[in-house]
């Protein structure tokens, strides 16, 4: 029992974590729901593109990639993390979505496991770790001081935990304004709604499954520069074992089709996790809180929270 | 089959007394096999392990390959036949058939609550609540003191005149066989043609008359009793309960080896299956022991670029991962029947049939290939 109740401890200080675990399930889930609406899959592979992408930035800033110690100024070896990261998606679309494109959909979505499989099969042949103990954050690396930490309504958060909410955010935006302003974004709809239609003027289905790859594989990598950096611990198959569940559950909550969605759902699930873990100590209660909420969401709301598009 | 009766000059084939005899020599090859690690002390382990993947393999098919639902949650059924039977044993000294009994009554129970959410919710979203499913249950349920002997690991015996491991395995093969035949009985049943029914299409299925509740529920409670009790066996192969074996990341990755079993070994295909899943209980420890240890390792060490950056404590489970993933992808991209497609030509011979390469004459729900599991 809480004998002395603390508001601020109880309910403040779960919400500020709340936010900021849950924008990483944010950005993960942005990506789930590109590729649901291109691809009508949950890609269970998401995850694992940012693990690729934080794995080759720290080795390549402060380890040896591919045998060689590169020593690579910070900036520049997030940048070929994200491109690692997102080569790995596009990879994903040629060698095993484009074969499996007229097969039933859960014949892609297992499609998608091998990838999983595969990929943290390669980062461990790749990377010769068995998990590098207390990481630097990418982000404190690259503001030179480990220490700083920002103030933030009597609680401390540090940067990178702040960089990933703005990040989240701007995402989201960008996203949101990309389906509905640009040429492509409309293009991605069209071939999601009706592709023999959408090929028909005059769109290349091939190159719009390419497209979204490509972007999913960059919201997912830049997820997991972002939340990793912190992490005490980095090991292959971190992202997938942190924040897949955590995402597909946000992406579904939101309603799979919905990019505001995929937002909402990120933050309630990070909301869910930190209260229960603040109010229950059993073991795993975080886990069933949340399975029980997506239970419940999808029993009363099968479309989820925001899902509106048919 | 008035079918082929009325179809015209069918070349009358009969299984002649050397083929016969043959047939009866590959069975005892076969039997010879599958009884020859009981004599191994390690390698027998080892075994078990796989034979318990085939079961779990099997648990798992009847929910994709039979009913065509995606499920991510079985290590949480295999779990939890393990922690009934080793808590049973421990903790009420009841007898270990008992116990096991036990455990299936539990999975079985689980698997129907599943079963139930099931019939609300199909296709991805019900292979995410399962994903849930298995990752709740396993840090949750598992990790309770009261079950895992306070964190210890809960240590059971198994009886005395199944003291070796060879014993066990041995335990393992029978009810690997009676669940095959089990299996076997459920597809050539009514039950099974319902199953293949509602799989290809629930409406139809039901405007034929197929209660797809019941049938549903009778799907993932049968898969749950499967894999209580491989469970069971799971808990006294090791004489040891763990709840770290089916806890992330170690129970997602079981997880998704059990979706790369029934893939790889073909959906729907028995055979295939539980030939998979022997492979890939079997192809950790030997790429460990044999292969990598012995072979790669050493050589690895002398190559000029990856060698330099190239550790030791590299596991070969890794690389099983990797042959487990590129064998999924190439059976999905250019080999849909999977194993069990390659193996019929002698699965065929074995049932008394004509050797032939390329058969036209599949019959049967068991050999639903390149099946159509629904979106």
């Amino acid at each position: 029992m809480i004998l002395a109740f603390d508001p601020q401890q109880q309910l403040g200080q779960p919400l500020v974590l709340g936010v900021i675990e849950g924008s990483v399930y944010g950005l993960i889930a942005l990506g789930l729901v590109l590729l649901y609406k291109s691809n009508r899959i949950f890609n269970f592979a998401q995850a694992e593109f940012g693990t690729i992408a934080a794995l080759t930035a720290y080795f390549g800033y402060n380890g040896k990639l591919f045998g060689i110690p590169w020593h690579m100024p910070w900036i520049v070896a997030v940048i070929v993390g994200i491109f690692l990261g997102t080569l790995s998606a596009v990879l994903t679309e040629r060698l095993v979505i484009r074969p499996l494109f007229h097969q039933p959909k859960v014949i892609m979505v297992v499609g998608t496991v091998g990838v999983l499989l595969a990929s943290i099969a390669v980062e461990y042949l790749v990377f010769p770790t068995g998990g590098v103990a207390a990481l630097p954050s990418v982000t404190d690396v690259g503001l030179h001081d480990p220490a700083f930490r920002v103030g933030f309504a009597g609680y401390n958060v540090s940067w990178e935990q702040v960089l990933t909410l703005l990040v989240l955010v701007a995402m989201a935006l960008a996203a949101v304004a990309f389906f509905r302003y640009s040429r492509q974004g409309t293009a991605i709809l069209a071939v999601s709604q009706e592709p023999t239609a959408a090929a028909t003027v005059g769109i290349s289905i091939s190159r719009v499954s390419l497209l979204t790859w490509t972007l999913a594989g960059f919201l997912g990598s830049v997820a997991g520069i972002v939340s990793i950096g912190g992490a005490p611990l980095l090991v292959p198959g971190i992202m997938t074992g942190t924040a897949l569940v955590g995402g597909i559950t946000a992406a579904v909550l939101g309603g799979v089709t919905s990019m505001p969605g995929a937002f909402v759902g990120g933050l309630l699930v990070g909301l869910v996790h930190q209260y229960t873990q603040a109010f229950l100590s059993f073991p795993g209660a975080q886990n069933v809180a949340v399975g029980l909420v997506l239970l419940l969401v999808l029993l009363v709301f099968p479309r989820g929270l925001l899902g509106s598009e048919t | 089959m008035t079918a082929v009766a009325a179809a015209p000059a069918v070349s009358p084939w009969r299984l002649s007394g050397a083929g016969l005899a043959a047939r009866g020599l590959a069975y005892l090859g076969l039997a010879v096999v599958l009884f020859l690690p009981s004599f191994a002390t390690d390698f027998s382990k080892t075994c078990s392990l796989a034979v318990i993947y085939a079961l779990m393999g099997l648990s798992l098919n009847i929910v994709v390959g039979y009913t065509g639902q995606l499920s991510l949650g079985h290590q949480g059924f295999l779990g939890l036949g393990a922690l009934v039977t080793a808590n049973i044993v421990a903790q009420a000294q009841l007898p270990i058939w008992l116990a096991m009994a036990c455990a299936v009554l539990a999975t079985t129970g689980v698997a129907l609550v599943l079963g139930l959410v099931a019939l609300r919710i199909t296709g991805l979203y019900l292979s995410l609540i399962t994903l849930v499913f298995g990752s709740a249950i396993s840090s949750s349920l598992f990790a309770l003191a009261r079950f895992t002997d306070n964190n210890s690991g809960v240590k059971i015996q198994r009886p005395h005149y199944l003291a070796t491991n060879g014993d066990w395995y041995l335990v393992c093969v029978a009810v690997l066989l009676v669940v095959f035949y089990f299996d076997y009985r459920l597809t050539v049943s009514k039950v099974g043609r319902a199953l293949l029914a509602l799989k290809e299409n629930e409406r139809v299925a039901e405007a034929f008359g197929i209660g797809v509740t019941s049938y549903k529920l009778l799907a993932f409670a049968l898969s749950g009793a499967i894999a209580g009790l491989a469970g069971g066996l799971y808990a006294f192969r090791g004489e040891l309960y763990s709840e770290k074996d089916f806890q992330d990341p170690n129970g997602f990755t079981l997880a998704l080896l059990f979706v790369v079993m029934c893939v790889v070994g073909g959906l729907g295909n028995r055979l295939g299956v539980v030939v998979a899943g022997l492979f890939f209980g079997l192809i950790n420890e030997l790429l460990d022991d044999l292969f990598y240890a012995h072979w790669v390792h050493p050589w690895m060490q002398h190559v000029p670029v990856l060698g330099s950056y190239y550790s030791s404590d590299v596991k070969a489970s890794y690389l099983a991962s990797l042959i487990g993933a590129l064998l999924l992808l190439q059976t999905l991209i250019f080999n849909r029947g999977g194993l069990g497609a390659q193996l019929r030509p002698i699965s065929r011979w074995m049932t008394g049939h004509r050797f032939e390469l390329h058969d036209a004459t599949h019959s049967g729900p068991a050999v639903a290939e390149g099946s159509s599991v629904r979106a």
